[in-house]
């Protein structure tokens, strides 16, 4: 059985997606390529709807597939996994210099952007305290606060519910993201919203860092963003012996949007701008607003038709 | 002169934490007063009597110095003794307050949840957090008359009391759904009121609880969605009226992580702290047994109430010293 997407962050999803279709494009198979293209974009919008990044490069490798077969395909995701990753480091580079040595950072959740953005901050010689929530469902703020610790910072670990507690002690808030919609919105990991606005209210600035290709085109559109909800396990303590109570249900929003007035900036690879400026910088990155880009209900349409699949 | 056995019992047991909750250990500590009335021994003098039940007062409030209920309950009863003119009538008044006492606090979570409920309109989706019994009955009141569609309950990390409240909600047919504590403002959208319990109320409105409960209340606020507080009368601290803080405990990081967890990660601190403070501003009414209150008026409360007159407030930063002074 295939493993769930749901267990990487957006961008370690980026790489996982570049790395199986170079696998499946090095057969050169006509047949299995476009299928196994569209199993993924299926896949993908079934259990990671808000994850933009992974879905731009399906964009890319789809259009590009369409344009050119096989030709220079591996070569092509390569370049994109690069890029991608170059981006990445870019981004958490431009949020780092907002950091000052001996400020407390706040943070939640896993994302790849914090962990690079963390290791800059290390790598520029500078010292912070992180606090890091523990971020259920999932909990992946303990795997945060052992990096953070790793790299020698002072770590403080706290439930989600004491964020407004701490919040005082706190200089600054960087959050990662899943995606970015047209009117400078942020989905990320649930609870980044709470966070989001405790901020606001203590008058502290947050910065989502995010490469551009995090960007929703499709929201330009008018489309709504889709925010996944799993199910009851994912509440339950692990190592716990627990019984629930009878009849038990759950609701388990995965990620939630932040209005882009609790937003400061967005830090990307071109550089520190609000989260109301994106169509600019689209513009600068595109040539045009909005950008000419196919969408991917279109690619994938024409992907279909033009194997014969469903 | 000794005291009753009954009335050392009840120390005991409440100093041993044997006796909890904030409404059992105000209870037991007026049953103890009002045991101490009845039994009382010495000579039939108005002045030897009045002695005896400060110091029963001062044995009864040092067994835990935090709580609030405890010295609300034991004060209320002593201040029966100002202005008697008698022994008899100085303990016949004891007995009678405390018996008074005793039956408020029994009434008072029946009250809260008759008033809180009225507040919650037809068709209602309520939101509470961590678990608390007056919380609890003004949901399920609102519930019975049909106010209330559903509830959804936040699991409450580290100890998980949301899967209490899950429990007792089910036990009246209420339908609920448990969120985590992340989706509190995802959540929120949905929600037409916030209703929790309070472990303090001090006295300018401010609400200590469970920590998380100031940002269930700013999430709200941004929402429009109001907030009420359900807590009896008891849980209004005297002390903060003259500028005491209330202290926040951190309890064991072992209940956020586990142990061997923690021992793999020296670097990594895990802060824990049980309460938080929820800004009046940010509270709509605390539903009391004397009425729904706006939260900058608790100290009406405190004054009116409890027994707390503005004279005796002067010697509250050292209550068991001054206990004769507030029955003169």
């Amino acid at each position: 059985m295939e493993i769930s997407f749901r267990r990487y962050t957006g961008s370690e999803l980026v790489f996982e997606l570049i790395d199986q279709l170079v696998g499946v494009a090095k057969s050169n198979d006509p047949e299995l390529f476009p299928r196994k293209l569209i199993e993924k974009y299926e896949k993908i919008m079934y259990e990671r709807p808000a994850s933009m990044a992974a879905l731009n490069i399906l964009r890319y490798i789809a259009n590009y597939y369409l344009e050119h077969g096989f030709n220079g395909l591996i070569e092509y995701c390569s370049k994109l996994r690069s890029e991608y990753d170059s981006m990445l480091w870019k981004s958490a580079d431009v949020a780092s210099r907002r950091v000052n040595s001996g400020e407390r950072i706040l943070t939640n959740s896993n994302s790849l952007a914090i962990r690079r953005l963390l290791k800059l901050i290390r790598d520029h010689g500078k010292d912070v305290e992180v606090y890091v929530t523990e971020s259920k469902p999932g909990k992946e703020g303990l795997l945060l606060a052992e990096y953070a610790e790793s790299l020698g910072f002072k770590v403080y670990l706290m439930v989600d519910s004491a964020v407004r507690f701490f919040m005082k002690n706190v200089d600054k808030v960087f959050v990662g993201a899943e995606a970015i919609a047209s009117n400078g919105a942020v989905v990320s990991k649930i609870g980044t919203s709470l966070i989001s606005l405790i901020a606001h209210e203590a008058r502290k600035r947050v910065f989502t860092v995010a490469p551009s290709l995090k960007f929703s085109y499709e929201t330009i559109y008018g489309e709504l963003m889709k925010v996944p909800e799993g199910g009851v396990e994912l509440i339950l303590e692990p190592g716990r012996d627990e019984e629930l109570p009878e009849g038990f249900t759950a609701r388990i929003p995965l990620y939630d949007v932040t209005p882009s007035e609790y937003i400061d900036a967005i830090a990307t690879e071109h550089g520190l701008i609000a989260p109301q400026a994106i169509p600019l910088l689209l513009r600068s990155i595109y040539g045009a607003y909005p950008p000419v880009i196919p969408s991917l209900h279109e690619l994938f349409t024409k992907l279909r038709e033009k194997h014969g699949l469903r | 002169m000794g005291y009753p056995q009954k009335v050392l019992q009840i120390a005991d047991d409440i100093k041993t934490m044997k006796i909890r909750g904030a409404g059992r250990i105000a209870r037991s500590a007026a049953e103890a007063m009002k045991h101490a009335a009845v039994e009382y021994n010495g000579n039939p003098y108005l002045g030897e009597f009045k002695e005896y039940m400060v110091n029963v007062a001062k044995l009864l409030i040092s067994t835990r110095p935090t709580a609030v209920s405890l010295p609300n309950a034991v004060i209320y009863v002593l201040r029966s003794l100002k202005g008697r003119g008698s022994f008899e009538d100085a303990r016949k008044a004891v007995i009678s307050y405390a018996e008074e006492f005793i039956k408020n606090s029994e009434e008072a979570v029946k009250k809260i949840s008759e008033m809180g409920a009225k507040r919650i309109k037809e068709g209602s989706i309520v939101l509470t957090h961590c678990h608390s019994t007056a919380a609890v009955e003004v949901i399920a009141k609102a519930y019975r008359e049909g106010r209330v569609l559903k509830v959804y309950n936040t699991e409450t990390r580290p100890f998980l009391q949301g899967r209490i409240t899950f429990a007792h909600l089910r036990k009246y047919g209420v339908p609920v759904v448990q969120i985590p504590d992340s989706a509190v403002r995802y959540i929120m959208d949905e929600v037409d009121y916030v209703v929790v319990g309070a472990d303090t109320v001090t006295s300018n409105g401010a609400v200590v609880n469970k920590i998380g409960t100031s940002q269930v209340a700013l999430a709200a606020r941004e929402s429009r969605v109001r907030v009420y507080v359900a807590a009896e009368s008891y849980k209004f601290s005297p002390l903060t009226l003259i500028g005491e803080l209330v202290k926040i405990e951190f309890r064991d990081p072992e209940e956020v992580v586990p142990h061997e967890w923690l021992e793999r990660h020296p670097g990594v601190k895990v802060l824990n702290p049980v309460f938080d403070v929820t800004p009046p501003e940010y509270i709509d009414a605390i539903i009391t047994e004397y009425g729904v209150l706006p939260p900058q008026a608790a100290i009406l409360i405190l004054v009116d109430k409890l027994g707390w007159t503005l004279d005796s407030i002067k010697y509250s930063d050292n209550i068991l010293g001054n206990l004769e002074k507030i029955i003169e």
